[in-house]
């Protein structure tokens, strides 16, 4: 929505014991798409607002009976994000300052323009909307960190209960002739076990580390070309194994982007290690970069088994894992794709996903270009 | 010979407990999931169930027990639940009064063997032989 555009079907109240006050902030409002009740006096009108629940409360500071200060304290208990918009004849400091003490969100002096009162509605109702999407965000926040917190103790705990329940049983059953030959296969799969949680316990710290921003605050003048040969050439054996050719095509030239180099590393090796693990024999991982408009933008390509679409959107979710046959053999922690999406958001850039099942998969990341006038200093 | 299945989407956790129950004299079945598990259920109409109850799919273990209670040739086989969760989860607590684990045993992962076989034995009657 534009932040100019009123918010349709909002409901405004107006309290103002004056008949010709009600009836022209009524046309006004009403003009610019509001759904309008107003009311002659504070009791009425603070009836009318628990009743309507609206988003913004014009009200006269002057009235015979309840006052304006007191409507703007009632309201607030009613509802404390209901915004107030104050009108008064009696337009001076002092009273301006003690509505807003009160809790109006701003005040009108007598007599007024319509376009003064729309400006005023129209704001506040975007800084009431800013704060409850600000609720909403630190809501969601709050439950992202508790299904956080959830996930990593079962993903902990399953490879721990595992092993624990092969030891037990190793140790119950001694020498029987069950687990003498199982026995070996058994220490093998703990092993594996506690390798893949030592896996997850690097990567939750990383992208901990990648969280606690201050790593990815820097920007420096980060290389790609450096970045992406270290990638290969480390990855290179497990390539060989895999038969899977690494290619890179990046411009001619200086191809870098601003950002912390460490991170810059971590987000293409994950990408680059996945490229891999999800590719086939005889398949290849392409890295290409393009540079315009200032943005880097960075494609690794895969040529390996897909992704199916229903799974695109939790893809870089923490611990989200596709659950297909194809990619059932591989193993992994569910968390590089997170922290890929971490760092990129952090470095201010994007990445996205296209793929074809059976066909591969293109991650793009856009980056920030590094100019030469852009340092630490700034 | 007494048939116990084990439905539970960890191999290594299934593998070790069936071995153990294997070697004290049980016929023992794996399922990895909850469709498997009633599926393998009500083919071989078990004599004991163990059921791990935080499958891949958060609440399947659940919907998998009370299916179960709701097929009229299953619902008298005895379900012994098995979970790694935290009981001070408290978004996880059941009211053993809720009806859903109705007369069956809940176990933490990972269990204590010795106290799983002989309570598996007191629900099926076996004594135990001694030796």
């Amino acid at each position: 929505m534009a932040k100019d555009d009123p918010t349709p079907n909002e409901t405004i109240v107006v309290i103002d014991d004056d008949y010709a006050m009600r009836l022209s902030c009524r046309k006004i409002l009403e003009k610019s798409g509001f759904q309008v009740e107003t009311f002659e006096d504070g009791v009425q009108g603070l009836e009318g607002v628990a009743r309507l629940k609206p988003g913004l409360v014009v009200v006269d500071l002057k009235m015979p009976g309840m006052s304006g200060l007191e409507v703007i304290a009632r309201v607030h208990s009613i509802d404390p994000n209901i915004i107030l918009v104050v009108i008064t004849g009696y337009a001076t400091i002092d009273t301006a300052v003690e509505a807003m003490k009160s809790g109006a969100y701003d005040f009108l002096p007598k007599p007024f323009a319509p376009d003064e009162l729309r400006l005023i509605v129209n704001r506040g109702l975007e800084r009431r909307r800013l704060v409850l999407e600000g609720h909403r965000f630190e809501v969601e926040r709050a439950l992202l960190k508790r299904r956080f917190v959830t996930f990593v103790s079962h993903q902990l705990q399953t490879p721990l209960v595992a092993v624990h329940q092969y030891l037990d049983v190793l140790k119950r059953l001694g020498d029987h002739p069950d687990v003498t030959v199982k026995r070996e296969e058994w220490i093998n799969r703990c092993l594996h076990r506690i390798e893949a949680m030592q896996v997850m316990v690097k990567e939750w710290l990383e992208l901990s580390a990648v969280e606690s921003e201050a790593l990815t605050r820097s920007r420096d003048e980060v290389n790609l070309r450096a970045v992406i040969d270290d990638i290969f050439s480390a990855y290179q054996p497990q390539a060989e194994t895999e038969q899977v050719a690494l290619e890179s095509d990046l411009p001619e030239g200086t191809c870098a982007v601003a950002g912390d180099r460490h991170c810059v590393a971590v987000l293409f090796d994950n990408l680059v290690a996945n490229a891999i693990k999800y590719n086939r024999a005889g398949g290849k991982v392409t890295v290409a970069a393009e540079v315009r408009n200032g943005e880097v933008t960075v494609s690794v390509a895969d040529t390996g088994i897909g992704i199916p679409e229903k799974y695109i959107p939790f893809l870089f979710d923490e611990f989200f894992r596709v659950k297909d046959e194809a990619a059932r053999k591989t193993s992994g922690s569910g968390l590089g794709l997170a922290i890929c999406r971490r760092i990129v958001a952090e470095m201010g850039g994007s990445i996205v996903v296209e793929s074809k099942v059976n066909a591969g998969s293109v991650f793009r990341v856009s980056l920030p270009a590094w100019r030469q006038k852009e340092s630490n200093a700034a | 010979m007494k048939t116990i299945l084990i439905v539970d989407d960890d191999a290594d956790f299934a593998e070790a407990v069936a071995s153990y129950l294997r070697a004290n004299g049980f016929q023992v079945l794996e399922a990895r999931d909850g469709a498997e598990g009633l599926r393998t259920a009500r083919m071989t109409h078990p004599d004991l169930v163990i059921m791990d109850v935080v499958m891949s799919e958060r609440t399947e273990g659940f919907f998998t027990v009370q299916e179960m209670r709701r097929t009229a040739s299953l619902k008298d086989v005895p379900i012994f639940v098995v979970s790694s969760l935290y009981s001070q989860h408290p978004e996880f607590s059941i009211a053993p009064e809720s009806g859903w684990l109705a007369h069956d045993a809940f176990f933490s992962k990972p269990v204590d063997m010795v106290l799983f076989l002989e309570q598996i034995r007191q629900r099926l009657g076996i004594e135990e032989v001694a030796g």
